[in-house]
């Protein structure tokens, strides 16, 4: 392709994950590395890429080793794609998926690479833990320390509170709030309710069970070390059942986030195989959907100005102005379900005069989304929610549901992150 | 054959010290009977540590080697028996061959069969080779054959065993660090206790000047260096040199400029030490 020709789109082809399991639970031992490489197999298998190269391989992990520097080469190395198969590590926050699928589809769409892998893993379970760091960095002395002495001076700074180790912590470093906490805040802030946000849980639930016993899934997933179906999967949940439940986020009476409308810590991994057209068509491999815009946000969420996981909704006008479209002209919506009042607050914020006005710079409110459109394999909530391998589940699922509703169908993808950031992106059935 | 079924993996603790106080006044004839362990379920998390331990990727598909750890105390309850004709402390592992029929995951059901076989003159001792056999729904998925060394009094005039290609020459391909206690930790996940492999004093009492490694990590850490190929049909063979004594650091060297590629073990100055060398076959489409 000339240099000055126009992008081509990036065409989504498949993708494989494995179940995603709750976290200390049948994946507890299973490594990043082991849980990648299996999603990679089996979607090697699935496309007959076994000794093949591919252009790249882009994947990453939140919670990560430091071992890990080379997580996804390494486990390009431990597959079946060959060893020539370049790779790198990115990584966004729970946004780490969709922003590898964003940036594996630019360099196709720059005709760059002509096909690539983009996915990502994480498990809460297997998860690092570092030395204190007083001890770190009395370790690193003694280190450094060239004489008896300065070796004596070091070794005289280790104290007994140093063996207490650095656990990783679902907090901000900023404000030292938790997400659920931060999320608290918004859901307040936005008036959601209890009630709201267990329907909203019920229904991702019932989404997610009608997929699976329909076979959706059948081309989607591996099973991995004898789980076949997502581990927090509750096909017979109710609202009934979930208002039982105590809030666990938020303070006093109005507390409505509990461990059913927040999702769970989870393990798992995913992966979607990119490509272009012709790259697709010399293999034989049908395409599914085509990658067609994306867009990044952050919002000022530390001095309290906006709620940590409100930046897709600044993401939105971006891309509907550069489409000409509306919100209301996409077929299918998948807001990923960090909590199910993440979404409600999104759909809300997009909904108020106020907030499209003051917040967005727009003339008119974005308006109600149809919620027969949302989510409607299930989300985050069912599934669960191994950080960065959210991004691969929603971009493969979102594909094929694309492309069962016929050419020209468009979705939208909506991630939040940590650090108050939001990657969105849209697909358009091939 | 006649075949009789264990009811579960036979505990190898008892079965070395039974051997060890039985080990006199053996002789004969290869018992006539083999063993059977029917239909064992991979248990996941003895897989994984297994994997972890060897480094292949953890996950569903059975190392090349993993079999061999499933039937490794049918072996040696073989071997301890009172009819066995050759007393199993000292007896070396030389050679061993596997072949994989299919991929197999931890959803099969496998059928798992030992015998003895081929009792032979070596030059300096007798060879048995233990054959194990495993099965999935009456088809033939994986065969291993290690073979033994009872060191003694030799037969000059015996066929030599097929030799191994020679060792890879050049620079190491990787650098492989053994820790101290890798003979422990193999011995957790392959029962394989025997006193040679847990630690310096165990092995010394034993006639080594350290703890060695067992010679099938040592197979299974360089098959694992060369992919998940080696999960699919294919046959492998390794032929253990030299014993690699713990801690060590070996290095790896691989030669695949043939139809089949061969890696060796070694270590010293100018790689001098032999451990082993280990051939790998894919079966062409496989």
């Amino acid at each position: 392709m000339a240099a000055s020709a126009k992008p081509r789109r990036a065409a989504v082809i498949g993708g494989n994950r494995i179940p995603f399991a709750r976290a200390n639970s049948t994946y507890a031992k299973a490594s990043n590395q082991d849980m990648l490489t299996a999603s990679l197999e089996g979607l090697v298998a699935r496309f007959g890429l076994a000794g093949e190269p591919v252009g790249e391989v882009t994947a990453g992990a939140v919670l990560k080793h430091s071992r890990d520097f080379n997580l996804t080469r390494e486990s390009v190395l431990g597959s079946s794609l060959a060893p020539t198969t370049p790779a790198y590590d990115v990584q966004q926050a729970c946004g780490t998926g969709l922003e590898a699928t964003v940036l594996v589809a630019n360099k196709i769409a720059l005709g760059q690479v002509e096909s690539g892998i983009a996915g990502g893993t994480d498990t809460a379970s297997d998860a690092p833990i570092a030395v204190n760091e007083g001890l770190r960095e009395t370790l690193l002395a003694l280190n450094r320390a060239k004489t008896p002495g300065q070796r004596l001076k070091a070794v005289a700074r280790l104290r007994p509170g140093q063996v207490v180790p650095e656990i990783p912590r679902n907090v901000e470093p900023r404000t030292g709030l938790s997400m659920g906490e931060h999320m608290a805040q918004t859901a307040a802030h936005w008036g959601v309710t209890r009630e709201a946000q267990d329907e909203l849980a019920v229904q991702s639930h019932r989404n997610l069970a009608a997929a699976y016993d329909r076979g959706f899934f059948d081309d989607l997933l591996t099973p991995y070390l004898g789980l076949t179906r997502d581990q927090n999967l509750r096909a017979d949940s109710s609202v009934d059942k979930l208002a039982k439940l105590k809030p666990v986020f938020g303070r006093g009476d109005g507390a409505t986030m509990t461990a059913a409308n927040s999702t769970p810590l989870t393990d798992g991994a995913s992966v979607v195989l990119l490509g272009s057209d012709e790259w697709a068509a010399e293999r034989g491999l049908p395409v599914l959907a085509h990658l067609v815009d994306a867009q990044t946000a952050a919002v000022d969420y530390v001095t309290g100005h906006e709620g940590l996981l409100m930046a897709p909704a600044y993401a939105l006008p971006h891309l509907l102005e550069r489409q000409g479209m509306k919100l209301q002209d996409f077929d299918l919506v998948e807001i990923h379900e960090a909590f199910a009042a993440t979404v409600l607050c999104t759909l809300a914020a997009w909904e108020s005069e106020s907030f499209c006005r003051d917040r967005l710079g727009l003339d008119a409110p974005i308006g109600a989304l149809d919620r027969t459109r949302l989510n409607v394999n299930g989300s985050s909530l069912a599934a669960g929610h191994p950080f960065a391998a959210t991004g691969g589940r929603i971009v493969a699922s979102l594909a094929k549901s694309l492309e069962e509703r016929g050419s020209g169908a468009r979705g939208l993808i909506s991630i939040c992150a940590a650090g108050g950031q939001g990657v969105m992106a849209i697909l358009e059935a091939a | 054959m006649e075949l009789r079924e264990v009811a579960s993996t036979p505990a190898l603790g008892p079965l070395f010290a039974r051997a060890a106080l039985t080990q006199r006044g053996r002789g004969g004839a290869l018992p006539a009977h083999g063993l059977l362990l029917a239909a064992v379920q991979v248990d996941r998390a003895h897989l994984l540590d297994y994997q972890h331990l060897c480094r292949f990727a953890g996950g569903d598909v059975l190392p090349h080697t993993y079999p061999h750890v499933l039937g490794f105390p049918l072996q040696v309850a073989l071997m301890a028996g009172r009819d066995f004709p050759l007393p199993l402390p000292g007896l070396v592992h030389l050679e061993n061959r596997i072949t994989v029929h299919r991929r197999l995951t931890a959803d099969d059901r496998l059928d798992v069969t030992v015998h003895a076989a081929d009792l032979r003159p070596h030059a300096k001792g007798q060879l048995v080779d233990l054959v194990t056999e495993v099965d999935v729904d009456g088809e033939r998925v994986w065969e291993g054959r290690s073979t033994y060394l009872r060191r003694g009094r030799g037969d000059a005039n015996a066929v030599a065993p097929q030799s191994s290609p020679p060792m890879p020459q050049g620079p190491p391909a990787g650098v492989l660090r053994l820790p101290e206690g890798l003979g422990r930790a193999y011995a957790a996940v392959s029962g394989d206790v025997n006193p040679i492999h847990l630690h310096a004093l165990s092995a010394k009492a034993m006639g080594f000047p350290r703890a060695i490694a067992h010679g099938m990590w040592t197979a299974a850490r360089t098959l694992a260096t060369l992919g998940p190929e080696a999960s699919e049909p294919s046959t492998s063979e390794v032929w253990f040199r030299k014993p690699v004594l713990l801690p060590s650091t070996v290095e790896l060297v691989v030669d695949d400029s043939g139809s089949r590629t061969v890696v060796g073990l070694r270590s010293g100055r100018e790689g001098v030490r032999e451990h082993l060398v280990l051939t790998l076959d894919v079966e062409a489409g496989a």
